[in-house]
């Protein structure tokens, strides 16, 4: 059901974006990818490595992307096709590195797959890295389909080689995260071999040395790359026109809003009213092709989300052209016809068209209508919260009865990962969480608000940082806490894998994405050596924890590190298992009455917990329970009892 | 069954459910079958939360000639298959009809704010009646409890996909599950997923 | 410790039951909070720490046992001293008095570890080795000047824990723990505002059924002037001792104006005015200076020989039957040794009672008439 060695070239087989693009890749010659997981990108790797073989591919979970790219950018200028992936706000990470690659250029073909998330579906920033590919002046592809995904990324290597530049493949949620069907094509042969040629002059883009200096002369040089690109974008297939003649409506999409604006003119039945040019070469744009297009009609939708980027790509060339093609109305973002927020879909695209046309989107009948009013409301709103088991659930118990305690204000600066729900549902980290930006920051922010005191600040600080995140961002931010000597207690809720993406190795984990034995750089070690003090405990032994940090908050002025070692419920040595039975002993149980008032369910909040409204008492749904035992150690009765469950 | 054609192009299907409940697993099983099928089939999916407590919904648009959006406009499924039953009609609230079958097993899971006594669950009764007023055809399942009695409450999604099969509106049976099913898995898998299958296919009269 | 502006309250109409979230509006963010933990151990919500009372989670009980026994929730005094003691001992300044006395522990060596006279170390640790009691709930030293509540049922281990404290402890919190062991007659030491909890939680429906307080035999009161807040005071102290060596500490009679802080090898002393900041803001609000729910209270002396010779006694309050009976097994035991008491001195401790009355700044809907002494308005 997924992408496997056993499928052959001319299979149709269903994909998802993701696994389209690696067999893309795989299909190109890649030899060596690395990223860093992030959803919606994760899959690409994941797949990727699945297929390493020593010599032929190698694959890594690097510690950030900015390591991935470079890692990426070395196998190029060895001679090797290579890859970089990320979600969008990695590109930002690696954007210092990308700015200098760029200047300098590549060698053998390398390309950066960047997943964006409209609607921020699974992430905290909606995030745009489309324009990077402007910023930093390399290419931007964009598919639209699945079987595109894997034609696309094979040919971005092609054209990078063409180049000598990187060029960017830039997915969404609704294409890496949906599957398809993609007809495979062939697997090439041979491999190349790795040699870093450099014994030439700075001129030779064989031989010489990779840097992006002279600078004028490679910045030039990269300018000339972008408009050979541009001259390639004018016959790419990726890119097409489908439509009347001379339409109505000339609507100008690329990527998943493609598919949305088939829908929307096809419910609309509006088939003979509007052309669709869909993009795939989104960066720079094909001059002339637009031209020819624009030429056809005078009112024209762009339909992308987020940002208007293309939108005013395509001003900017019908403005240069406007004596040619004429003046034109555009509707897209600036105007109000599409949402700049938020993800597209085939409703939103159907609106726009319909106000554009003066069509009315079919309706459902009123009586049908008003049966749903009548049913409005019923289905509770599910929020999300920690998994039953979930180590996170116990550490913020235990910082939040900590931060009471101490009654001084104290807060936690959080950070990217499933503990992030601490700041985005209050209650999932029982509101201790107070700030949360991109990865790492929880620790630089907490670094800046421990230097405070000099101005009165006495509230205790956390910051919270999950153990893949440690090895990210996080460690550059705690050694400049530590030399700055800042007021912090630094918390790692390390559960043993980078849990929120799917268990992708980390520099803590014994093995690496290959599977192969690797190296462990362990948290507490590292942390000792820059000199932190170090305190490593089990988030589950709640009064232990909340000792600890009170009398870290008491303790001397400095970097204080807490590693709160448990692994993730739904890891792969704990998923499915129980290490203990539960069970509420309703005599004991003192249920809603004065001394408890359902501490259990209303405030401890596990999915695995249930209140019997009947009965008056709390209960264990058997089905969710993880049997983690933690709830037993907060009952104020005793009336949750752990009983050893048998191994099986 | 021997008739490929569909019934409408596209039609659409959405299953949904909560996280950890297999709800991936069921859409790529019944998506796979239907390409061996023939039919190109889009599959949109909402999942990067989906093992944290939250709605998980996948979307199938199955066409024979064309790829359709991974999102389903509102207001258009063809086919429902709820793992939860608030979830049905949480769905059917933005993309219900009047000709949409609903298949839906009974097993609730809870919401935070039910066990925090925040929010009410509705009756199951309540929950029958509005699923069957919005939908053409309702049919409801205790698959989680057929699941717990074939020996782990996971296999309900399997069971699901055994009723979609018997309810005759998609190309797909028994004997195109075993393939896929046996291609796609560990062969000590096969066999509880085949048994689950045919609970499901008994369950629908 | 000073006057403060009285808010007339006498024609409103009062809660007097409520939850946490009425304690938290009305005790904890006010600062009439007096750290006496008697919301703490009922239930998972309130805890003490240091010498705070903090809550950990939101509760949303309407009524909870947490109010009703709170020393600074709404309460006639009046009645409730009518319920536990004598009409005709009733005073207005001092509560009941069936008889006041100043004594001291007969051993020099329960006088050297006690504050003064060493009465009330005497008195537990006799109680203890009578049966009157199995458990005393009593303060230890604990550390960095942070006293810790503690049960024990030894009367050598009560003979050890003498010495007033000067920062607060959850005794009436380490009570409710007692209260669910299988202790079966508890004696307290407690300070007025833990003596009034502990008054509170005998008149209380709510808890009756389960709480067993017919358990409490013996309430040992001791006079209170106020306490102070440990992180200020800590971080005063700091700055000139090693909070680790301190031993004790004192105040002598007004005129020095001094903190004196005990160390083995030398004391060091704080001037009042650098103190004083760190009272209790609930201490401000007592009017209660002699714990008159007790069944005996016990406090500093006075002599006309002057504090040298007065730090070495007790003035005692006896109030109850069950007090008197303890002391005259003290006399008769010859646990506690007696002098007579000087002619005035009832006169001048009611004088200063009377005078924390008038300063108090009380809570809302605390009220009785022995307690307004005609201030009310």
């Amino acid at each position: 059901m997924s992408m496997d060695r056993g499928q052959r070239e001319g299979d149709e087989v269903l994909l998802m974006g993701n696994e389209a693009i690696a067999r893309g890749a795989l299909e190109a010659g890649v030899q060596v990818a690395a990223g860093y997981p992030g959803t919606p990108s994760s899959e690409i790797i994941e797949t990727l490595s699945r297929f390493a073989e020593t010599g032929k591919l190698y694959v890594e979970w690097s510690t950030n992307e900015k390591v991935a790219m470079e890692t990426a950018a070395a196998a190029s200028f060895a001679g090797l096709r290579s890859l970089c992936v990320m979600k969008q706000n990695g590109v930002n990470v690696a954007s210092d590195f990308l700015l200098h690659l760029a200047g300098s250029g590549t060698r053998a073909g390398m390309i950066l797959i960047t997943c964006d998330d409209p609607g921020a579906l699974s992430s905290v920033n909606e995030g745009e890295s489309r324009h990077f590919a402007r910023l930093m002046e390399i290419p931007l592809l964009e598919p639209a389909d699945f079987q595109e995904a894997k034609e696309m990324t094979r040919w971005a290597f092609t054209l990078s080689e063409e180049i000598r530049n990187i060029v960017m493949v830039r997915s969404v949620t609704r294409m890496s995260h949906a599957s398809g069907n993609v007809i495979l094509g062939a697997l090439p042969p041979a491999v190349r071999k790795a040699e870093f040629l450099c014994d030439g002059a700075v001129s030779d883009p064989e031989r010489g040395p990779v840097i992006s200096a002279p600078v004028i002369e490679k910045h030039r040089l990269q300018q000339e790359k972008i408009r050979k690109a541009a001259a390639i974008f004018e016959k790419s297939p990726f890119n097409a026109y489908s439509g009347p003649e001379r339409p109505e409506l000339l609507i100008i999409t690329s990527s998943a809003c493609r598919l949305y604006s088939l829908e929307a003119v096809s419910l609309l039945d509006a088939e003979d009213r509007v052309g669709i040019l869909k993009l795939g070469t989104t960066w720079p744009l094909p001059p002339a092709l637009l031209k020819r297009v624009l030429s056809t009609t005078e009112k024209i939708l762009i339909v992308e989300e987020v940002l208007p980027f293309l939108e005013e790509q395509v001003k900017i060339l019908a403005a240069e052209q406007v004596r040619e093609i004429g003046v034109k109305t555009f509707y897209g973002k600036n105007d109000g016809a599409l949402p700049m927020a938020g993800e597209l879909n085939p409703d939103l695209a159907m609106a726009a068209v319909g106000r554009i046309l003066g069509i009315d989107p079919p309706v459902l009948s009123s009586a049908y209508r008003k049966k749903l009013r009548a049913f409005a409301g019923l289905a509770p709103r599910r929020e999300q919260t920690f998994c039953p088991g979930c180590p996170h659930r116990a550490s913020y118990w235990s910082i939040r009865e900590a931060l009471q305690r101490d009654g001084r204000g104290g807060f936690v600066c959080g950070d990217i990962g499933c503990y992030a729900m601490a700041s985005l549902f209050p209650a999932a980290g029982f509101y201790t969480a107070k700030t949360l930006h991109a990865m790492g920051s929880g620790t630089g922010l907490a670094s800046g608000f421990g230097k405070l005191g000099s101005f009165g600040m006495d509230q205790p600080i956390i910051a919270v940082c999950g153990d893949s995140t440690f090895y990210h961002a996080a460690i550059p931010a705690l050694i400049n806490a530590v030399h700055q000597n800042a007021n912090i207690i630094f918390i790692a809720l390390d559960n043993n894998g980078t849990a929120m993406t799917g268990f992708q190795s980390h520099p803590g984990i014994d093995i690496n994405a290959m599977g192969d034995a690797s190296p462990v750089v362990d948290i507490a070690a590292l942390c000792g050596a820059i000199g932190a003090k170090v305190v490593v405990g089990d988030p589950f032994a709640l009064q232990e924890t909340r000792e600890t940090l009170n009398r870290l908050m008491e303790g001397q002025q400095g970097v204080k590190v807490l590693i709160l070692k448990q692994s993730c419920a739904l890891s792969p040595e704990k998923k499915g298992t129980k290490r203990y039975l539960m069970q509420v002993d309703d005599a004991l149980c003192r249920g809603d009455a004065c001394g408890c008032n359902r501490l259990c369910t209303r405030i401890f909040r596990c999915p695995g917990l249930l209140w019997n409204r009947e009965k008056k008492k709390a209960q264990i749904d058997e089905v969710i329970c993880a049997g983690c035992g933690v709830c037993a150690g907060i009952c104020p009765a005793e009336a949750i009892r752990c009983e050893e469950a048998a191994k099986s | 069954m021997t008739n490929l054609a569909l019934r409408k192009d596209p039609y659409n299907i959405v299953i949904t459910g909560v996280g950890g409940q297999g709800n991936v697993m069921a859409s790529r099983v019944l998506a796979t079958m239907l390409v061996r099928r023939g039919f190109r089939v889009t599959i949109g999916e909402t999942f990067g939360m989906s093992q944290r407590g939250g709605s998980v919904m996948s979307h199938i648009r199955v066409s024979s000639a064309a790829v359709w959006s991974p999102q389903i406009p509102k207001g258009r499924a063809d086919l429902l298959v709820a793992l939860e039953p608030v979830e049905a009609i949480r769905v059917l609230a933005d993309y219900g009809n009047p000709s949409v079958k609903s298949l839906v097993n009974m097993r609730p899971i809870y919401p935070v704010g039910v066990i925090t006594g925040e929010a009410d669950y509705p009756a199951p009764e309540t929950i029958r009646k509005a699923v069957a007023a919005l939908s053409e055809t309702a049919c409801f399942l205790d698959a989680t409890a057929e699941a717990i009695r074939l020996g782990n409450p996971i296999w309900g999604n399997i069971i699901m996909i055994g009723a979609v099969a018997r309810l005759g509106v998609l190309p797909v049976n028994r004997e195109l599950f075993a393939a896929v099913i046996r291609e796609g898995m560990p062969a000590s898998r096969v066999e509880a997923n085949l048994r689950a299958f045919a609970i499901g296919e008994a369950a629908v009269a | 410790m000073r006057e403060t502006e009285r808010k007339a309250d006498s024609s409103e109409e009062e809660k007097v039951q409520g939850g946490q979230r009425e304690l938290e509006e009305r005790v904890l963010r006010t600062g009439f909070c007096t750290g006496c933990g008697a919301c703490v151990n009922l239930c998972p919500y309130q805890a003490s720490y240091r010498d705070r009372t903090v809550i950990l989670h939101h509760c949303d009980l309407a009524q909870g046992r947490c109010f009703a026994f709170c020393p600074r929730t709404p309460a006639d005094l009046t009645d409730m001293k009518s319920r536990f003691y004598d009409e005709a001992d009733l005073t207005h300044e001092l509560g009941a008095v069936k008889g006041f006395f100043i004594a001291r522990a007969a051993q020099e060596g329960n006088r050297r570890r006690s504050q003064h006279g060493g009465v009330v170390t005497a008195l537990m640790t006799l109680a203890l080795r009578e049966g009157l009691i199995d458990a005393a709930v009593l303060t230890e030293k604990g550390e960095e000047l942070l006293p810790r509540a503690v049960t024990v049922s030894e009367p050598e281990a009560a003979a050890q824990l003498g010495g007033s404290r000067f920062v607060v402890s959850p005794t009436v919190a380490e009570f409710n723990r007692a209260l669910r062991t299988d202790c079966r007659r508890i004696g307290v030491v407690a300070t007025p505002c833990q003596a009034l909890a502990i008054a509170k939680m005998r008149l209380q429906p709510l808890a009756a059924a389960e709480s067993g307080m017919d358990r409490l035999k013996l309430v040992v009161g001791l006079f209170c002037g106020w306490a102070l807040s440990w992180r200020p005071l800590t971080d005063i102290l700091r700055e000139k001792t090693d909070l680790a060596a301190v031993i004790g500490m004192d105040i002598p009679p007004s005129r020095y104006h001094t903190l004196e802080v005990y160390m083995p090898e030398e004391t060091a002393r704080f001037s009042l005015d650098e103190i004083t900041p760190c009272v209790r803001e609930s201490c401000r609000s007592c009017a209660d200076m002699t714990a008159e729910f007790s069944d005996l209270s016990v406090g500093s002396a006075r002599l006309p020989e002057g504090w040298e010779a007065a730090r070495l006694w007790n003035q005692v309050i006896v109030r109850t039957k069950r007090g008197r009976d303890l002391l005259e097994l003290a006399r008769r035991r010859g646990v506690l040794e007696f002098r007579e008491v000087p002619a005035g001195n009832l006169e001048k401790l009611k004088a200063a009672s009377l005078n924390k009355k008038k300063a108090a700044n009380r809570p809302q809907g605390q009220s009785g008439a022995g307690d307004r002494m005609g201030q009310a308005g």
